[in-house]
């Protein structure tokens, strides 16, 4: 059990870095808009997905 | 914002049909080469020659086809952008950024194709979308123009509007956004923590390592009792400055309360320790208020966005080379002249210099029938020109004008509205009060002084109104999503309530219950003339007033002769027409009566026919009118048009006479709201905009003008009263879930306060009846949003 002593200090250290990097990318602005990324993403996908069945049709 | 089109089309083809247009995919195209129109013919191959083709084949996987629309021809030249003074106002001091609200954004094609715009534009360095707010931001190179951009967004069937570049308030608000994320974020991470850290508690660790994991969880509660509850020692303090009672002060005593005690027990030894379900509290409450927040903002900014559809240019005449210019309103000076085509708003005061025509003040004062001008005569700003080209020297503008007058009187009053105690804090006021007696009473009936006072402590802790706090936030914002979705646009979440408390419900004639266009009523023949309806039908077909169209469309099914030939025409504006066939005189002008709308034919000065005209009915209203009844709302009817026009509307309401008020100007109808108390104003124009603003809910129905807009509560996006309707509807549903919630979360309360007095209430029972609570509202939200 003595091994819980280094364990809940890390586990802790590793939530402590993640809500620092939370507050960071709420600070840069990039939970400010949650619908255009979402489309982005589904979009680059969409292309590259088009273009490679195009080539596999070929 | 969600304004559908329902367009007739079927799905965009993979493989595109011979029948189908290439770009917008509607059936009737004319021409032979695959495409609808013009338009779609110049999207179409602008895309393919730059090489952004890939468009169609994203669009069809991404896009409801019913969104998509045919292109129209773009009559701007968006001149009036690169205008310096407007360039000022709008863009950054380089002058290279501009953010435009674009109509008709849908989908990921969109996004695409926005994103694109360097491509079709040389201009362009950047360009980002921004899809929930429909908002593209643009920069240019320096020295460069935003016309032609302007112009491509149009041509590819994103009618740009120029908005303002980020204002404060906006850089504001995404700033305070931040910050609650932030909150929330802090709060759940630490909240989970101290659960994690509660779990060996409750399974029976003790020892040092239980006490470690007690301290340890007391460290992880402190940034939550310190920076994220912030947000509710602020309120709790505003309204106990106002000395009111409001949900957050038992929750912030809760809070308060809870910490201190579970921080003294922590250091005398005892395990009565409430962080968990402190923490999980706070995270809960500030989660469902930035909801609630979120979906606000959204649905004013898409009311606030309406405003911008309404037309902001004019047609500036250059006096010495008479050519016109197309410029934004507000570079326009007192002196110039404005050329207005018809059909087209009048954008400032002013006298009319050249051209005759029928104005249309039905927005402005409620009059439904259209007022003859010709030059010298004063018109109106926001008034609709109806038939003639007319030139008009700007008298007054923005601010100075009848119109902006209005406006100015709205925005000093709009910071007077009534404001209601709602529900939640009615029924905190007997919380806090009954919590307060029942702890006394159980610390005055203990035997002992310290069991006592954990007693009486445990109750005010576990007693917490957390359900309470969450019930309205969570029903307003399921409402508010499903009002936004059905095109009602709500402004803030209290006008729901309202809605449900209201006794009577006003309504505007002009517009509101009617289409606002005239239609023949009567046809009176007095004197049995040979090819009259024809000789009617070839005098009125060549005027343009209001009358003329609508007793021509309705003789037009009915003309079976050829039509006789006219001589001596001669139209006098306001006085009728008059002409000679077959040597006799006829003559057509309108009866004068404060009842009705009627013109006399007359055949050699003896009259031969009346015809009467009106404003019709709209389909659906009676039926809304007889559903309206059933909210046991009083309805009225309230219209700045003559006394027969509105009686005769009435009538066929069935409401009564001594309902209803006729020839009331701007001033009456405030103060006939004033006279109603708790009344629902339901109105379009100008003329309402006071009474909408005055009133206790203000519903600006569809097509009204951005004064109303700003003065209302509430914005219906689809045409006539059966939105109305629904938002009764909704309001009261909403009502019936936040008295259930209300029902839920007293009981548990009830549950937890018995458990306390009785002395059961140890932090694991706090722990599993505080979430279980919470959870049963979401819950009780959430199947009131799917009916």
């Amino acid at each position: 059990m003595n091994i819980i002593v280094l364990l809940i200090p890390l586990a802790l250290l590793l939530a402590i870095t993640f809500v620092v990097a939370f507050i960071w990318a709420a600070n840069q602005g990039q939970y400010d808009d949650l619908e255009t990324p979402a489309h982005k993403m589904l979009l680059d996908e969409t292309i590259e997905h088009i273009e490679r069945n195009s080539k596999n049709d070929l | 914002m969600n304004l559908k089109v329902s367009l007739n089309q079927d799905l965009i083809c993979i493989s595109p049909a011979v029948s189908l247009c290439k770009h917008c995919g509607s059936k009737n195209n004319q021409n032979k080469n695959g495409f609808c129109c013009l338009g779609c013919k110049t999207v179409y191959n602008l895309l393919n020659s730059s090489g952004l083709g890939n468009y169609y084949t994203l669009r069809a996987k991404t896009a409801e086809a019913e969104f998509i629309k045919p292109i129209e021809s773009v009559a701007h030249n968006y001149q009036y952008l690169d205008d310096p003074e407007f360039k000022k106002k709008y863009s950054n001091p380089s002058a290279t950024k501009m953010d435009f609200y674009l109509e008709g954004i849908h989908c990921a094609a969109c996004l695409w194709l926005i994103e694109k715009l360097p491509t079709l534009c040389s201009e362009v360095l950047t360009s980002n979308l921004d899809v929930g707010r429909s908002v593209v931001h643009i920069t240019i190179k320096q020295g460069g123009f935003f016309a032609p951009v302007a112009k491509t967004l149009a041509e590819l069937g994103y009618n740009p509007h120029a908005i303002e570049h980020d204002t404060q308030a906006h850089l504001l608000q995404v700033k305070e956004n931040r910050s609650w994320l932030i909150r929330i974020g802090v709060a759940g991470a630490c909240a989970g923590n101290v659960m994690l850290m509660s779990v060996p508690l409750y399974s029976g660790l003790t020892g040092k390592l239980g006490i470690a994991f007690q301290w340890l969880s007391l460290l992880l509660f402190l940034p939550i009792v310190f920076y994220c509850a912030t947000p509710f020692y602020r309120a709790a303090w505003a309204s106990l400055y106002s000395k009111t009672i409001s949900i957050d002060q038992p929750i912030v005593l809760a809070i308060v309360l809870g910490t201190l005690a579970s921080i003294a027990h922590l250091i005398s030894g005892s395990d009565l320790v409430y962080f968990d379900s402190l923490a999980a509290l706070v995270f809960l409450l500030l989660s469902s208020r930035y909801i609630l927040r979120r979906i606000q903002q959204n649905t004013f900014h898409s009311s606030h966005m309406l405003h911008f559809l309404s037309p902001s240019l004019a047609k500036l005449i250059d006096l010495k080379t008479g050519a016109t210019k197309e410029v934004n309103v507000s570079v326009l000076k007192r002196g110039d002249y404005i050329k207005v085509n018809p059909s087209e708003v009048l954008p400032a005061d002013g006298i009319v210099r050249f051209g005759t025509s029928s104005i249309n003040a039905a927005l402005l004062t409620g009059e439904s029938v259209p007022k003859s001008v010709c030059a010298g005569e004063i018109v109106f700003s926001g008034t609709v020109n109806e038939d003639g080209v007319i030139d008009i020297e700007v008298t007054e503008l923005g601010a100075n004008t009848r119109l902006g007058k209005i406006l100015k009187q709205i925005e000093s009053g709009s910071l007077k509205k009534a404001e209601i105690s709602t529900f939640a804090d009615k029924v905190a006021r007997w919380f806090l009060l009954a919590v307060f007696l029942a702890a006394l009473i159980v610390f005055l009936s203990s035997s002992s002084f310290s069991e006592g006072f954990s007693r009486a402590l445990a109750l005010i802790i576990v007693t917490c109104p957390c359900a309470l706090a969450l019930a309205t936030p969570l029903a307003m914002s399921v409402a508010l999503g499903r009002a936004a979705k059905s095109g009602i646009l709500i402004k803030g979440a209290d006008v729901l309530e309202k809605i449900s408390q209201a006794k009577n419900i006003i309504l505007d004639k002009t517009g509101t219950l009617t289409e606002g266009n005239f239609e023949v009523l009567g046809f009176y023949q007095n004197k049995q003339i040979d090819n009259l309806k024809e000789i009617i039908y070839a005098l009125e077909a060549q005027s343009k007033h209001p009358f003329a169209k609508a007793i021509t469309s309705f003789l037009k099914p009915q003309i079976k002769n050829t039509l006789p030939e006219i001589f001596n025409y001669k139209e006098t504006i306001g006085l009728g027409v008059s002409g000679s066939i077959l040597n006799q005189q006829f003559e057509i002008r309108p009866l004068r009566s404060a009842y009705h709308s009627a013109v006399a034919i007359s055949c050699n000065q003896e009259q031969v026919c009346e015809i009467y005209l009106g404003d019709v009915i709209r389909k659906e209203t009676i039926r809304s009118i007889k559903k309206v009844k059933r909210f046991k709302l009083n309805p009225f009817i309230l219209s700045g048009d003559n006394k027969g026009a509105v009686e005769n509307i009435a009538w066929q309401l069935k409401i009564p006479f001594s309902q209803t008020e006729a020839c009331a100007d701007p001033e009456t109808k405030k103060l006939f709201i004033e006279n109603h108390p708790q009344s629902i104003m339901v109105g379009d124009g100008a003329n309402d905009a006071l009474a909408l603003s005055t009133a206790f809910v203000g519903i600006a129905v569809h097509g009204s003008m951005e004064v109303s807009l700003r003065a209302a509560d509430v914005y219906l996006t689809n045409p006539g009263l059966t939105p109305v309707v629904h938002l009764l509807e909704l309001a009261r549903d909403t009502r019936n879930t936040i008295y259930r919630n209300f029902a839920f979360s007293l009981f548990y309360n009830f549950i937890g306060g018995i458990a306390a007095a009785t002395g059961h209430v140890t932090p694991l029972f706090a722990a599993i009846l505080m979430p279980l609570s919470a959870f049963t509202v979401f819950g009780s939200s959430m199947i009131g949003a799917r009916k």
